[in-house]
Order: structure tokens, then C-alpha cells, then sequence
């Protein structure tokens, strides 16, 4: 990560993963393209002066497509997904995730000691898979290192690699390994205990064998800011000292960037445990799903971001990534909107360098012109900010 | 569940959707039947969340803050209950589907929960009260009169949260609300948590059964002599590994045997909509064997 960047008031990034364009999901499933999926290839191409893009508009007019296709067209929604994200004028990107499967399933998938059992429901209709940790955990490849290379040839904006990290790994796991004897006529504490020390194996196991292999190979080609998200992180509150153990399994005495993200919880749970997290230089954590729509800087106009003044009290100094777009929502934050959540967090934080702004999670759940919309007047706000705060806004 | 996740990104149209409930429906069915389970459940196949319909019944604001489901990786979405609350004004979508075989079994949330769960500026006794008198009580006499037996208010909030002692007279006062005059039978189900701490308490609430996560609780805490039944959480619906038959049999006998309760109801400690469902249905099967071997023992 180079010091310029890190130290960048107010930074824009996004968070991770973005919907998968009907296009690339038809073409790899191996389903019949309409006019439709070739319009809207042709119309964001067109939109975000995606390079060459009418070479893709050819290569999906020629279904059925081989496995070197499939992967190219991979590509391609990589490349679109990049490029929305430098169109809407963030200055850390990545792809979206469009050449996973999904969080999850991609680590666990490429994994040794995991199998799939089915899907289950996260809310409303959306699902995902989950696996079951069966046998000796260890990375069978190093599962981000084709979409890092790629992605390193064709960014113009730097590059934040999400990485699904041990604890929420754990966590969405079914463990079918370390604690698996289970009486109902022992002593319920007993059980407990039992579960406990399992948990924390199968945690600390994930962060050495699999974690910890793959963030060295990113290093190994050139990564300088690696993300590790762990949305599960405060699923069990009693589990948050295991959570900044596995962080710092995973990352201990490696040359990058490191930063989290957080989504969803009670905030509040992760103090003190995560003043043991020094190595993490960034925590990007979801507010504005907690937030108000009204306009304001006061204490009373900005509920969803009370919190951040433990992120600020923290005594390593992190940055926090300011969660701004509800992620749930269809509803378009407004530029002034975000601007008024930026200078709350601003006052409170009393450095805007320690201030990067992003969405509360990945935009995954969002059609590409609502997400779209969202991350222009992120941008906008950010913009609206330094002007506020009488800050330049260097060119990237 | 691709059909749901097409309808939301247009790419499959609402009668396909609705094909897909009634076979998921109809395989569940015939499951809890091959199983041999004695009351049978739509599985709430088609809520979004233990919240979603009412909410939507009462006319309530539309809910938009997820809210994490407790210890899982599930999220609902937060009821905006502020305000005069409004009785519902029809049940549809919260009564079993007329092709579940009678009797049949309600799910509803606990008004105590309800009432913790929700985004309100009222005093939640208060509203609690109110959540089991205008809202809960009608789609309860609208189930029994389309033949459910048994009504299951799910309570996690007690188990995981816990409850404050000067709560436990509003509580009571809201399930006698539910449990006056009542022509089925009541259960009020603790689970994600320990209930021992709680068994004295639970045992007074003006109920029919208490139901129990045995997963989370010392079957030795739970006393003996009920005077209520006791729904016993003896599968676990958050683990993918399959119980053994003879362990499972082993403490539904010592619970027949030590707790002695009115009627003994086994069941899984909490929903098993955290299983894939495969996993679920070989969880529903294994109840039913257990369940079987159990009456073969008792009426030795």
C-alpha cells in the first residue's frame, strides 16, 4: 500500500461484491441469451467505455460457449465491473467478485476439508451455501491469484482484494469434525466447554492452513491492500477474542495493508477485543443501515454512527471505512447525505484521513444502475465533504 | 429457492414460483408423513422471516433494517411498530395451506419476543400486551378454526437475551390473552438458550406446554412433576451432524421418566430453516424414528 493512498482524506472504495450481469450468469450457465442480456452488454459497455466491448457483444452471439469462453467471458464481467467502479470515481476498485461464486462457496471450494451440504436462506430470498468442515483443513490452490493477475493488467485505480476471512468461514460453516460427540445427558456446561474448544480449533485452523497460504500468494504477486472481510465476526459475542486471534493468525509478521470489514451487528460488542487487532490499518464497517435519510451533522441527525467514536478512541489509530450506502435499499443516497454522514465522522474522528468512504457491504443485492447511482453520489458526497472541509481533491 | 432469487432479478415470472411452493410444499408433507410426526406444518415455506406476515397483516410500515437473527447468519428484517398499533385486518398468508393434513401445527412468534424484536417508541410490556391481544390472538383463533391443534409460539429472545424479573407479570397477562378459552393446545418454546435459569418462571406462565432447546440446557434443571407438557428440543437444527437414534431415545426417556410432564412433545430445539434441506429432512426423519421407538417403549 503505498503511503499517498493510505494516508488520502476521505478515500472512496467499495466493498466487494457486485450483481453478476444476466449476461454472464446465462452464458456460463449455459441458458439461451436474449436481446435483452445482449442490449444491456452492448448498453453498459457503451456507458462505461469498457474497452473493446464490442468484442464481447460478438463472443456472445456465438453460444454454446467452451470452458476457455466461459473463463474469458468471466473476464469481461470483471472488466465491466472494474470499470463501473472507476466510472463512479472511486479510488480503490476491485471486480465485484463476479469471478467467484460467492464469498463463501469460492474459499470453501477451493479448500481441502470442506463438503458442500446445500443452501440456506440469509434473508428475504437471498441464500447461500453451506459446507461442512470434515477432515484436515488446507488450501488446495491459492484461489485469488487468476482475478488478481488479471485485474493488475487492466485496473487504472489501485486494488483492494476481498478476502473471505477464517472466522466467518467458521462460522458459516457446519462442523462435522472437532465436535462431534454430542451427549444430551452430559452436563449442558460440559458440552459447552467442549463446543468452545472445538470452535476455537477449527477457527485457528482455517487462519493458518488456508487463510494465511492465500494472502501470501497475493503478496507473492504484487497485492498491497488485502481486505479481510468477515461479515460473522460478531455473531457470538462470547467468540470475539477468537475473532481478532484468527486476524492475527492470519496476517501476523505479512508485508500489506490489512484491513476488515464489518457489517451488520452491534458494534459495540467488538470493543475492547479488537484493540488487540493492531495490524488491522482499516476497519470498513456498515452504518447507514442503521441511519437516518434526514440531513444533519448533530449527534440527533446521524443515529446509525454513534459508535464510530469507539473506532476513533482505538489506540493504534485505524482508519475507519465509513459505511454511507444502505445496501438493502433501492433508496439513492443523496450527495448531501452523504456528505452530512462523512462530516459527522469527521468531527468525531477530528482527521479526515483517518476517514475512507464506502458502502455499508457489498452491492451484490442491488441492480448495477441502482448501485451505480449509489456509488456516483458517494463520490459526489466525498466531493461535497472536501469542499465543506476545505480539502483539495487530488487527481488519483 | 432459485425460483424466489429469479423472481427478484425478473428472470422467472410468479406462477412459476408458486409451482415451486406447492411442490416444496407437497415433498414436505409427504415427509412429515413417512416420518410418522403426529402434527403436521407448512414449514413457513413462504415467510421471509417469523415477522414478515404479520407485520405485513397489520398494515404496518414496510420493514427495512436487517437485523441479525441472533447467534446466525440469517436476518430479518426489523417490524417499525411505533405508533397505535392496529389489529390485522386479514390472515392470508398465515394460516397452513389447505393441503397440510390436520392436525396441524401454528408457528407464530412469542408476544414477548415480538415486542423485543420490534422498532418501537412504546413501553414493550405495553406493547407487548397489545401485540398478543390485537394481533396474535385473532390469527390464533383464525388457525384453530382451520384446524391447528397446536399453537407454538417460538421464544428465542428469553434463551439467548434472557429476561428481566419484572417482566415476567406482563408476559403472563399477554399469553393469558392467547391462552383464554383457547380450543388447542399452547406451547411457549425457549430456545437459542439455557431455560434452566428460567424453569421456575416457565412452569407458572398460563400455557399448555414449555417447550426447551436441549442443546443449550441441562436436562437435570429442568425439575419433575410438571403439570404442563414439555416440547423437548432434542434434535439440533443447527448442526448438519444427524443424532443417534438410541442417544435421542435414551433422553426422551429420562425426560419421561424424570421430568414427568403432562404430555411429552419431541421436537427439534429451533426452527430447521438453518439446515439445507436435505439435512432437514433427514433431521424430521430421525425425529420421527425417534419419536416411534419412544411409544413402543412407553406403551411396553
Amino acid at each position: 500500500m503505498s503511503v499517498d493512498l493510505d494516508h488520502k482524506p476521505l478515500l472512496t472504495h467499495e466493498i466487494g461484491s457486485l450483481d453478476k450481469p444476466g449476461w454472464r450468469v446465462k452464458a456460463y450457465a449455459g441458458q439461451p441469451l436474449s436481446d435483452r442480456d445482449l442490449e444491456e452488454a452492448r448498453a453498459w459497455g457503451e456507458r462505461l467505455k469498457v474497452p473493446d466491448y464490442e468484442r464481447l457483444i460478438d463472443l456472445l452471439r456465438h453460444a454454446p460457449f467452451s470452458k476457455e469462453q466461459k473463463s474469458d467471458l468471466q473476464r469481461w464481467s470483471s472488466l465491466y465491473a472494474l470499470k463501473l467502479e472507476e466510472g463512479a470515481g472511486l479510488d480503490v476498485v476491485y471486480d465485484g467478485e463476479q469471478q467467484r461464486t460467492e464469498m463463501y462457496d469460492w474459499a470453501v471450494s477451493h479448500s481441502d476439508g470442506f463438503e458442500r451440504r446445500g443452501s440456506v436462506r440469509a434473508f428475504d430470498n437471498k441464500y447461500y451455501t453451506k459446507a461442512a468442515v470434515v477432515a484436515p483443513i488446507s488450501l488446495r490452490t491459492p484461489f485469488h491469484n487468476a482475478e488478481f493477475s488479471y485485474l493488475v493488467s487492466v485496473a487504472d485505480a489501485e486494488l483492494k482484494i476481498p478476502v473471505t476471512g477464517a472466522y466467518t468461514i467458521a462460522d458459516w460453516s457446519f462442523d462435522e469434525r472437532y465436535d462431534v460427540d454430542t451427549d444430551l445427558r452430559e452436563p449442558a456446561a460440559d458440552r459447552r466447554r467442549k463446543r468452545k474448544a472445538a470452535r476455537r480449533d477449527f477457527v485457528l485452523e482455517i487462519a493458518r492452513n488456508l487463510i494465511r497460504p492465500n494472502l501470501m500468494a497475493l503478496i507473492g504477486l504484487g497485492a498491497r491492500w488485502i481486505q479481510v472481510d468477515e461479515p460473522g465476526a460478531s455473531t457470538e459475542p462470547d467468540e470475539l477474542d477468537l475473532f481478532v486471534d484468527s486476524f492475527n493468525a492470519s496476517v501476523e509478521g505479512l508485508n500489506a495493508m490489512f484491513s476488515t470489514h464489518l457489517c451488520f451487528s452491534d458494534y459495540n460488542l467488538f470493543f475492547p477485543a479488537i484493540e488487540r487487532m493492531s495490524q488491522c490499518r482499516q476497519f470498513a464497517v456498515g452504518f447507514a443501515n442503521y441511519d437516518s435519510r434526514e440531513l444533519g451533522t448533530t449527534d440527533q441527525a446521524r443515529p446509525g454512527y454513534h459508535v464510530i467514536r469507539k473506532f476513533a478512541d482505538l489506540p493504534y489509530k485505524p482508519a475507519l471505512g465509513l459505511g454511507v450506502l444502505d445496501i438493502h435499499s433501492d433508496f439513492i443516497e443523496s450527495p448531501e447525505l452523504v456528505r452530512d454522514r462523512v462530516l459527522y465522522a469527521v468531527n468525531v474522528f477530528g482527521d479526515p484521513a483517518r476517514i475512507h468512504v464506502t458502502p455499508d457491504c457489498g452491492l451484490r443485492t442491488r441492480s448495477w444502475e441502482v448501485a451505480f447511482k449509489k456509488l456516483r453520489n458517494m463520490t459526489a458526497g466525498v466531493a461535497l465533504a472536501r469542499q465543506e472541509l476545505g480539502l483539495k481533491d487530488p487527481a488519483r | 429457492m432459485a425460483s424466489t432469487r429469479g423472481l427478484d432479478r425478473g428472470r422467472v415470472n410468479a406462477d412459476a414460483v408458486e409451482a415451486a411452493f406447492a411442490e416444496d410444499l407437497a415433498a414436505f408433507v409427504r415427509l412429515q408423513q413417512k416420518s410418522g410426526l403426529d402434527v403436521f406444518s407448512d414449514g413457513l415455506l413462504r415467510w421471509q422471516d417469523i415477522f414478515r406476515p404479520l407485520v405485513d397483516a397489520l398494515g404496518a410500515a414496510k420493514p427495512e433494517s436487517l437485523v441479525r437473527w441472533f447467534d446466525t447468519n440469517t436476518f430479518f428484517r426489523e417490524p417499525e411498530l411505533s405508533g397505535a398499533l392496529a389489529g390485522v385486518n386479514h390472515a392470508d398468508g398465515l394460516l397452513p395451506d389447505a393441503s397440510v393434513p390436520r392436525p396441524r401445527v401454528a408457528t407464530l412468534p412469542s408476544p414477548f419476543m415480538f415486542s423485543r424484536a420490534a422498532r418501537t417508541d412504546r413501553d414493550r410490556n405495553q406493547l407487548m400486551v397489545d401485540l398478543a391481544g390485537k394481533v396474535l390472538r385473532p390469527v390464533v383463533d383464525a388457525a384453530v378454526a382451520a384446524g391447528c391443534q397446536l399453537v407454538h409460539l417460538e421464544d428465542p429472545w428469553i434463551g439467548y437475551f434472557g429476561i428481566e424479573s419484572k417482566d415476567w407479570a406482563p408476559l403472563r397477562e399477554a399469553l393469558e390473552l392467547l391462552h383464554r378459552d383457547l380450543r388447542a393446545t399452547l406451547a411457549f418454546h425457549v430456545y437459542f438458550g439455557d431455560a434452566g435459569p428460567h424453569v421456575d418462571q416457565l412452569r407458572r406462565l398460563p400455557v399448555d406446554a414449555i417447550g426447551v432447546d436441549l442443546v443449550e440446557t441441562d436436562v437435570n434443571e429442568l425439575g419433575s412433576g410438571w403439570d404442563k407438557g414439555l416440547v423437548a428440543g432434542v434434535i439440533d437444527g443447527r448442526s448438519s451432524m444427524l443424532e443417534s437414534l438410541e442417544n435421542t431415545v435414551e433422553v426422551a426417556r429420562h425426560l419421561a421418566d424424570t421430568v414427568r410432564p403432562r404430555n411429552l412433545y419431541l421436537s427439534s430445539n429451533c426452527e430447521l430453516a438453518f439446515l439445507p434441506t436435505v439435512v432437514a429432512e433427514q433431521k424430521v426423519q430421525r425425529l420421527g424414528e425417534a419419536a416411534k421407538r419412544v411409544k413402543q417403549l412407553v406403551s411396553v
